[in-house]
């Protein structure tokens, strides 16, 4: 109960809009319909100055010399918000510049409009996790998923091995690149140094666990050699590294990729674990059955293409 | 330990006995993902061949070099030399045909295939053995890959590298990536299906 | 103890060799990229204008490569744009700085010489050099004006907007009124077969023919294409269909909507809305830069 209540306020806090730079009129600002932008003022405005569209001057942050027109402004009732219209759709999807030009003030004050940053974060995590699900929509990893999803305990040990061995992998491989392969100009080097990272990690997470805590060790040990052959572990740091991530969204994307495994390696270990008492064909059995099972998830996975949120 | 197979014989075991895609079950992902035509399956083929070729023949070579402790090491170092150098030549050379293959070249440095062979074979085996088992491998793959590439195309897009065979396009199911998948464990059931037939009849 | 120092001593070999292997690799073909990619955006940029193997494009027919910049100075902004020096071969180039409402802020002459221009670092390092510390720079995009025989003819836009999934990188011709010569679409990540469609030609060669008055106000439509659109937008010359024909059933939807492909609205509506986007930001542009070189005076080959 506490833990559904506490993930509640995770999420409305995602959703409120970003708060503006201390000071000035502006006390915040969000997206509101497809061509609408709320701008919230920190006390109420009486003047004429904000319901005038012409003293706003809206752009998009990437081309800050093309003036988006506002058609109509509507203030609140209270006068403590300001809704800005435009004659055609935002592209929501990037950061946009509001500049109030009051004729009082000396300067113009500017707030910067998108979308929420967590919410950008969360999206990068679901993304990973099932609308590009590395095993059913990136076919990536197939080997060691087929091998390791015969039965439901093998699945979690190989998925939470994962997930652990990605993180602090896909850490490692964000700081090699950001302060040595990026500034150096080595970029031909990525495939060498994320494997022999991805190694490097393996064998440490092998040696501290055994010393560690020898229990956890004898249950996901076995599946620490697995890791490297698995193509995700791979792919996940050349995607950052393609993507310019920064720490936070590495660390959401290595979160994702890892959760996203694991649910696949558990629901296909369900089936699996089904079909064993099935009766199936015997040049099926084995091998092919499974591949035609994980077709089935691929396209029931399919459904998630598109799905944007925040 | 030399092997006692002939050259010949090396290369048709990588594409008949030990075919990676089919029989060992391994390397599965470009499999699925990228097998849509069959010219993907043949540049794949060729990328893996080179790498499968270079690292046997590099590991065969230093092979009374390599300290036993650091094999998998050394190993992983090989491949991924010989991955980048096939990696920096396709983008330089082969941008259209390096552009629909994406990041799958750059995976292969993940194919288990590749180093297993490298374990059981390459590290006992004299260079010229090696070279031609690396031969047998890469043909094995991509021979794997363009029938599955034949097949996806086809019934796809009614077309063969790219020429119109059937003027029309069947089932559009085809090209999307997860019908890999399916085609796969078809194709994979049809092997099966003959190995199972060829044992009864030879007991019959 | 011996052996984790002959471990050692191998391992580092190894890297040393595995090192060598992969530099020298790298220098090699790391210029043949570069080169195979001028070429191929060359290649398409002139296939655009109507140009290929078999038709080279004449002597008079000159590529004139604009660069613009967002130059960031003292808490100010202001669009940088970097324009070739007349006579083509030699140094100077001029950098024209605008402020963001248009009006004409300083300009500078920009060291470089014509083969450095595609160079981006070297291009960058030299327009900074003329702006000095205490500007910083963002590159925003190229434009190629061509001209023949010295009036310009046409305008090719290299542009890249958000797709269904992820970016769609596009190279778009205009003619002197701003209406579309063509579209080619160079990069792209949508579904293959569905959203992958939008490279075929009776969904690109659409938007050939489209006004820019036209274009502002253009939205796809989700119905079929009609039959004679279709066999039009696909044909080829010297096939079946006459030159004039295809013109004739060109005109008549050339001030219709996009009509959008089967099972990929979005990615229609995503192309559609870039490429509208590209148009209409790229003639507000032009007629301030046309406007500032013509009352500063400033000497341009177009």
């Amino acid at each position: 109960m506490r833990g559904i209540s506490l993930f509640l306020t995770v999420i409305f806090c995602l959703t409120q809009p970003l708060v503006a730079a201390a000071g000035g009129r502006i006390a915040g600002q969000h997206f509101g319909q497809a061509n609408e932008i709320v701008v919230s003022f920190a006390s109420p405005e009486a003047s004429d100055a904000v319901s005038n569209p012409a003293n706003y001057r809206v752009v998009e942050e990437q081309d800050p010399d093309i003036r988006l027109e506002v058609k109509a402004v509507r203030l609140s009732e209270d006068h403590t918000t300001a809704t800005l219209t435009f004659a055609s759709p935002l592209n929501q999807r990037l950061p946009h510049l509001v500049s109030l030009n009051a004729s009082t003030a000396a300067s113009s004050e500017s707030v910067r409009v998108s979308k929420s940053y967590l919410g950008y974060l969360f999206s990068i995590l679901i993304s990973a996790l099932l609308i590009n699900n590395f095993v059913f929509t990136k076919y990536l990893g197939l080997c060691v998923f087929f091998g390791t999803s015969k039965r439901k305990d093998t699945a979690k040990g190989m998925g939470v091995t994962f997930t652990m061995v990605m993180v602090v992998s896909a850490i490692m491989s964000w700081f090699f690149y950001q302060y040595i392969l990026k500034p150096f100009q080595l970029n031909f080097l990525q495939i060498v140094i994320f494997i022999g990272l991805v190694s490097l990690t393996v064998q440490a997470v092998d040696t501290v666990l055994r010393k560690v805590n020898p229990a956890l060790f004898n249950a996901f040990g076995v599946y620490l050699v697995l890791v490297i052959a698995n193509c995700v572990i791979i792919a996940v740091p050349l995607i950052l590294a393609d993507n310019e991530y920064n720490f936070l969204e590495s660390l959401m994307l290595a979160l994702g990729a890892g959760g996203g495994f694991l649910l696949a390696l558990y629901l296909m270990s369900s089936v699996r674990e089904r079909m064993e008492l099935a009766k199936i064909p015997p040049t099926f059995k084995g091998v092919p059955i499974a591949f035609i099972v994980a077709g089935q998830f691929a396209l029931a996975f399919l459904g998630f293409s598109g799905l944007t949120l925040f | 330990m030399a092997t006692d197979k002939t050259n010949l014989q090396l290369i048709a075991n990588g594409i008949l006995n030990e075919n990676p895609i089919f029989r060992l079950v391994l390397s599965m992902c470009p499999a699925v993902g990228i097998s849509t035509t069959v010219m993907n399956g043949f540049m794949l083929g060729i990328a893996v061949l080179f790498v499968q070729v270079f690292s046997s023949c590099t590991i065969s070579l230093f092979k009374n070099k390599i300290h036993p402790r650091i094999r998998i090491p050394t190993y992983t170092l090989t491949i991924a030399t010989w991955v980048t150098v096939i990696d920096m030549v396709l983008a330089a050379y082969l941008p259209e045909a390096y552009a629909k293959m994406g990041i799958f070249i750059k995976l292969i440095v993940a194919f288990a295939i590749i180093t297993m062979r490298l374990e059981m074979f390459a590290c006992k085996e004299t260079v010229n053995a090696s070279f031609f088992d690396g031969i047998g491998m890469g043909l094995g793959f991509m021979f794997g890959m363009m029938s599955l590439g034949f097949v996806r195309e086809l019934l796809g897009q009614g077309t063969i590298l790219g020429y119109d065979i059937l003027g029309f396009k069947p089932l559009l199911f085809f090209v999307l990536p997860f019908a890999g998948f399916f085609c796969v464990g078809l194709m994979m059931a049809f092997f099966n299906y003959i190995e199972l037939a060829y044992k009864r009849g030879k007991r019959a | 103890m011996k052996d984790i120092l002959t471990i050692i001593w191998r391992l580092t070999v190894a890297c040393l060799l595995a090192a060598i292997v992969m530099g020298g690799t790298f220098v090699f073909t790391n210029k043949a990229k570069k080169e195979n990619a001028l070429k191929n955006e060359q290649r398409v940029m002139l296939g655009l204008l109507g140009y290929s193997k078999l038709n080279p494009a004449p002597a008079t027919v000159a590529l004139h490569e604009v660069y613009r910049y967002v130059v960031s100075e003292g808490g100010r902004q202001a669009m940088g744009y970097l324009l070739p020096a007349k006579d083509g071969g030699h140094g100077a180039c001029t950098l024209v700085t605008i402020d963001l409402d248009g009006k004409f802020l300083r300009q500078s002459q920009v060291t470089l010489a014509a083969d450095q221009l595609a160079d981006t670092v070297a291009r960058t390092a030299a327009v900074q050099a003329a702006l000095g510390q205490g500007a910083t720079l963002r590159y925003a995009d190229q434009t190629v004006v061509v001209t023949r025989d010295g009036k310009r003819v046409a305008y090719l836009l290299p542009g890249k907007f958000p797709g269904f999934k992820t970016f769609i990188s596009v190279i778009l011709a205009l003619d002197q009124k701003f209406t579309i010569l063509g579209l080619e679409i160079m990069e792209h990540e949508e579904d293959p077969g569905l959203g992958g469609e939008i490279v075929q030609k009776y969904f690109k060669n659409q938007f050939k023919g489209k006004g820019i008055e036209t274009m502002k106000k253009i939205e796809v439509v989700k119905t079929p294409l009609p039959a004679d659109y279709l066999k039009a937008l696909e044909a080829e010359p010297g096939g079946g269909l006459g030159a004039d024909e295809v013109a004739k059933i060109q005109a008549q939807y050339q001030d219709k909507d996009i009509y959008a492909l089967t099972g990929a609205t979005i990615s229609s509506r995503s192309l559609t809305n870039g490429v509208k986007g590209i148009v209409q930001k790229f003639a507000y542009r032009l007629a301030i830069l046309d406007r500032v070189v013509q009352e500063q005076k400033i000497s341009v080959p177009f």
